[in-house]
């Protein structure tokens, strides 16, 4: 048979053997996120015969992510990643089923997403997605395999593993502003690694062997190959109920906007732009009408705004001001959009509009 | 004599992957924590804290030995 030739070499190891290998055929596993992680963890999982991956993103494949998501070929920029992802797993083993969401992971969607999976992949690369993944991983009980990527280093953890410690018993302050790669920069053998310790974890779990990542988060340096292990313990500082996921998630949507379609509003006296970066953020931006409070300080000073006024908020990359924008929702602000892709996307835009 | 490790950003704050610190009295995980803040201003900078490699809660009420390890990890977001 094909089947017990393509995978003879894993076969042959005791720990996996026919049981094992049907173990992996019956597997459903969901990745979130096709990047540097995902670019690691998709092949070796379609590879050892994994018998369903999920893939979910939405972007689409730039230049600049091939350094280090290296399934994907020069010829394929501008194309869709699930998709691109779909047809390498066809061509590396076409015995997967393969399932491509080419839409962005949401409160609306995660739930009912995640129910059809065993085991969900957490391959993304901002902090708010992990909570939201977290916390969807808890209310349909699954577990959630973290890998992320600061520079040269990375962190690895089994989350909801068994009933386990979550990500929220390990970072309880939601608010906390951890750069992304963009930001941060990153090669790709770093995303290469500890995407191949996340795929571990996965077939680990399938196969019952080994010991799981649970209540415990490697840490690995690339730099000076020191890795340590961390154990934590399960808080009751949780979301636990599909009802308080609801409200979290699928309540107050903020609105996002373009920089580009408020120019006109730039020297507006009725409006108000809010910078919720820390106050050495660069590039600096000076506005008209503009306040800078730290998102960690939002709520305290919140007394400085006016809950009436239209007020844009911005920070460097969109994605605390996101935060600092449902914050303000949730004290009844009503004019209140986020700058989508905050100052990195602003800066170019100011630039030709001073030329001009 | 206590080793304290960084990571990720708070390494970049403290522009060193570990020290040494020596001390004479008793010396408390809090005290500890608000005294290399003081030094390092980590500001809005979030991390969970570890003890000889077991997370603790940072108002934890633990005095440091002279053979413990004190972690700082900050969440990581890139992938």
């Amino acid at each position: 048979m094909s089947a017990s030739n393509r995978y003879n070499r894993q076969m042959i190891l005791p720990e996996i053997g026919e049981d094992g290998q049907y173990k992996l055929s019956k597997a459903k596993v969901l990745v979130i996120g096709a990047g540097g992680l995902g670019a690691a963890i998709l092949p070796y999982l379609a590879a050892a015969g994994v018998g369903e991956i999920g893939i979910v993103d939405d972007d689409v494949i730039e230049i600049s992510n091939l350094h280090r998501q290296v399934i994907y070929k020069s010829s394929a920029v501008g194309k869709s990643k699930v998709e691109e992802v779909k047809l390498m797993i066809s061509e590396l083993n076409p015995l997967v089923k393969v399932n491509a969401f080419a839409e962005k992971l949401s409160g609306k969607n995660a739930i009912s997403l995640f129910e059809k999976y065993d085991i969900i992949v957490d391959a993304t690369d901002n902090i708010s997605i992990k909570y939201l993944i977290n916390d969807a991983c808890l209310v349909t009980n699954k577990p959630m395999v973290y890998g992320s990527i600061f520079r040269f280093q990375g962190q690895v953890s089994v989350f909801n593993y068994q009933n386990g410690p979550t990500y929220r018993c390990l970072y309880p302050d939601e608010n906390n502003n951890a750069l992304n790669c963009e930001d941060a920069g990153v090669i790709g053998i770093s995303v290469g690694i500890i995407g191949m310790f996340q795929a571990n974890e996965v077939l680990k779990m399938i196969l019952g062997i080994g010991e799981v990542l649970s209540g415990k988060i490697l840490v690995y340096n690339i730099l000076n190959n020191e890795q340590q292990k961390y154990d934590f313990d399960k808080s009751n500082f949780q979301l636990i109920s599909r009802e308080s996921f609801e409200e979290k998630y699928n309540k107050s949507e903020v609105e996002e906007i373009k920089f580009e379609s408020i120019l006109d509003e730039i020297n507006n006296d009725s409006v108000l732009f809010l910078d919720v970066r820390n106050a050495h953020e660069l590039p600096k931006i000076s506005l008209k009408n503009q306040i800078q409070i730290t998102l960690l300080y939002l709520e305290n000073e919140i007394e400085k705004l006016d809950k009436n006024q239209k007020i844009y908020v911005f920070c460097q990359s969109g994605i605390r001001s996101k935060i600092g924008a449902e914050l303000l929702q949730k004290h009844q602000f009503k004019k209140i959009k986020s700058i989508a892709g905050g100052v990195l996307a602003m800066k170019d835009i100011l630039k030709e509009e001073i030329k001009i | 004599m206590i080793e304290i490790k960084y990571f990720g950003a708070v390494a970049e704050k403290t522009k060193c992957e570990f020290e040494k610190l020596s001390f004479s009295e008793e010396l408390s995980l809090q005290k500890l924590l608000q005294d290399l803040n003081e030094k390092y201003q980590f500001e809005s900078l979030s991390f969970s804290v570890a003890v000889n490699q077991k997370i603790v809660s940072k108002a934890a009420d633990y005095n440091l030995q002279t053979s413990d390890i004190v972690a700082l990890l900050p969440p990581f977001a890139g992938g």
